[in-house]
């Protein structure tokens, strides 16, 4: 996709479920003790990207399209 | 709210059964799992603890106890620790051809989960196991005080059992740990490397004040709240496979698989969790006004989440969602275990640490899956040919009113050493 995708660090606990879904995309930032996007979370695959926001536990990862809207869900909620 | 602190009358009482639902409420930011609001000192035997601390005391709390939750660690605990001290253990634990598998699984389970703690114990000492799986069980009995039938009683025994605890564990590790630390911060070589725990980590960083952690007895809990998280359900979930399992059509065949092949004994476990969650009613209280899945929930209300009629929504798990069928399909995008190790801020820690990654619908999994501590447990019973025992009975926890919860589980096995493996 292209787009934005981001981590509140205020919001982030470091559960680190975001990284084992998608490591390129993801990594925890020891000294902050949260997770912080790196350059190709923005290419990253849509569905694994929508499936790391729902497991993350504190809501904390935002993902937008190209002109600033989020991406709704497409098939993990049924 | 009573006079006491203690909430014992509702607003309403709600409950949700359906799988979005309950996930809508686990996420809801007024919805509370506090139920007590006296101090530790007045009564409340959970006063301060991570399991029902909010906003950004939680947050910070779990920042650092994360850290004893990441991958790399999870494969060391169960490629190089655990394999070794189970079989060590399983020998001198499978004394007789009849045993209590219940019990077994608590010593199995209580060693990494003191040294993912921070207690100083000696693995081979079944002897101090015991007893702290004993004190694990009075823990235990706490965490569901909602759910007991005598709270008084449950609330005597922890906190007898928290000063033990302190006693003879914590604050022996605590000596060895601050004196690392000191020396660690001023920069003098240390001859022990610096253990990597929870109670470490609340050590390095107990003055930053989000974390409150000023009391010692706060650090004293928090290190018993991981000790009897790793531990009991674990050694619960343990059982309840095995119950499943006795319980199949194919039960010999299921086992010899399980023995055989540690992704399929990962799914039983998985397959397990959905059907027996150590919590089935996750309970919540409303702090404020709120609305749940278009619910409306006034302040004080009780909200029962009713986690075994949502993991059996035929919607997620397909047909006969009931049945024990750890080759049963999940799509991408819903965990095996449903909803029981909850969701939102407050899901357990240490889901990885018992039940591993989730299994991917393919059923190939990397080189660096983890499997969680449970499925190796199973395996290793399975191996060493684990059978009911048609002489005794299993009996249930009665002391409280969770279904999903042994006290004695009796079971005879085939051979005390190993046999299979892939």
């Amino acid at each position: 996709m292209t787009g934005r995708v981001s981590v509140d660090p205020e919001l982030c606990i470091g559960s680190g479920d975001c990284v084992r879904l998608l490591p390129d995309a993801f990594m925890i930032d020891e000294s902050l003790g949260v997770a912080v996007t790196l350059p190709p979370a923005a290419v990253a695959d849509r569905a694994l990207l929508l499936r790391a926001r729902r497991s993350c536990p504190t809501q904390a990862i935002d993902v937008t399209d190209e002109s600033g809207d989020q991406v709704r869900d497409e098939g993990t909620d049924r | 709210m009573s006079e006491t602190g203690v909430l014992t009358t509702y607003t309403a009482t709600i409950v949700f059964d359906r799988y979005e639902d309950i996930r809508a409420a686990l996420f809801d930011a007024e919805l509370s799992r506090t139920f007590d609001k006296r101090s530790y000192e007045d009564g409340n035997i959970r006063s301060g603890i991570v399991s029902v601390a909010h906003g950004s005391t939680h947050r910070a709390r779990r920042r650092i106890e994360n850290t004893q939750f990441r991958a790399d660690v999870l494969r060391l605990y169960e490629r190089e620790l655990f394999p070794r001290v189970m079989d060590e253990l399983l020998d001198v634990l499978l004394d007789a051809d009849e045993v209590d598998l219940f019990p077994i699984g608590e010593l199995l389970s209580v060693v990494l989960a003191a040294r993912r703690a921070g207690i100083d114990h000696d693995a081979g000492a079944v002897d101090q196991l015991r007893t702290l799986v004993r004190h694990v069980d009075a823990f235990s009995q706490g965490s569901a005080i909602l759910d007991a039938k005598d709270p008084d009683a449950v609330r005597a025994l922890v906190r007898a059992s928290y000063e033990e605890f302190e006693r003879e564990f914590v604050r022996p590790s605590w000596a060895r740990r601050a004196a690392l630390l000191t020396r660690d911060a001023s920069g003098e070589p240390n001859d022990d490397e610096l253990p990597q725990d929870i109670l470490t980590v609340l050590l390095r960083h107990r003055s930053g004040p989000a974390l409150d952690l000023g009391d010692d007895g706060r650090i004293v809990r928090e290190v018993a709240t991981y000790l009897q998280g790793g531990t009991h359900t674990s050694a619960q979930t343990l059982v309840n496979a095995v119950d499943l399992m006795f319980g199949s059509p194919d039960a010999i065949a299921q086992l010899e698989r399980a023995a055989a092949d540690t992704l399929f004994a990962q799914r039983a476990v998985q397959e397990t969790l959905r059907l027996r969650p150590t919590t089935p009613k996750m309970k919540r209280r409303a702090e404020q006004d709120t609305l749940v899945a278009g619910t409306a929930v006034p302040k004080d209300a009780l909200v029962v989440l009713d986690v075994v009629s949502a993991n059996r929504d035929p919607r997620l798990f397909g047909e006969r969602p009931g049945e024990f069928d750890p080759d049963r399909a999940v799509d991408a995008g819903v965990n095996r275990w449903g909803l029981s190790f909850g969701a939102g801020p407050h899901q357990c820690p240490g889901r990885s640490v018992g039940g591993g990654f989730p299994v991917p619908g393919t059923f190939q999994v990397d080189d660096d899956h983890v499997y969680g501590l449970v499925a190796l447990e199973l395996q290793a019973v399975a191996r060493r040919g684990v059978r009911p025992d048609p002489t005794r009975s299993p009996e249930r926890d009665t002391r409280t009113e969770r279904f999903t919860r042994w006290s004695h589980y009796p079971v005879r096995f085939e051979r005390r050493r190993p046999t299979g493996g892939e």
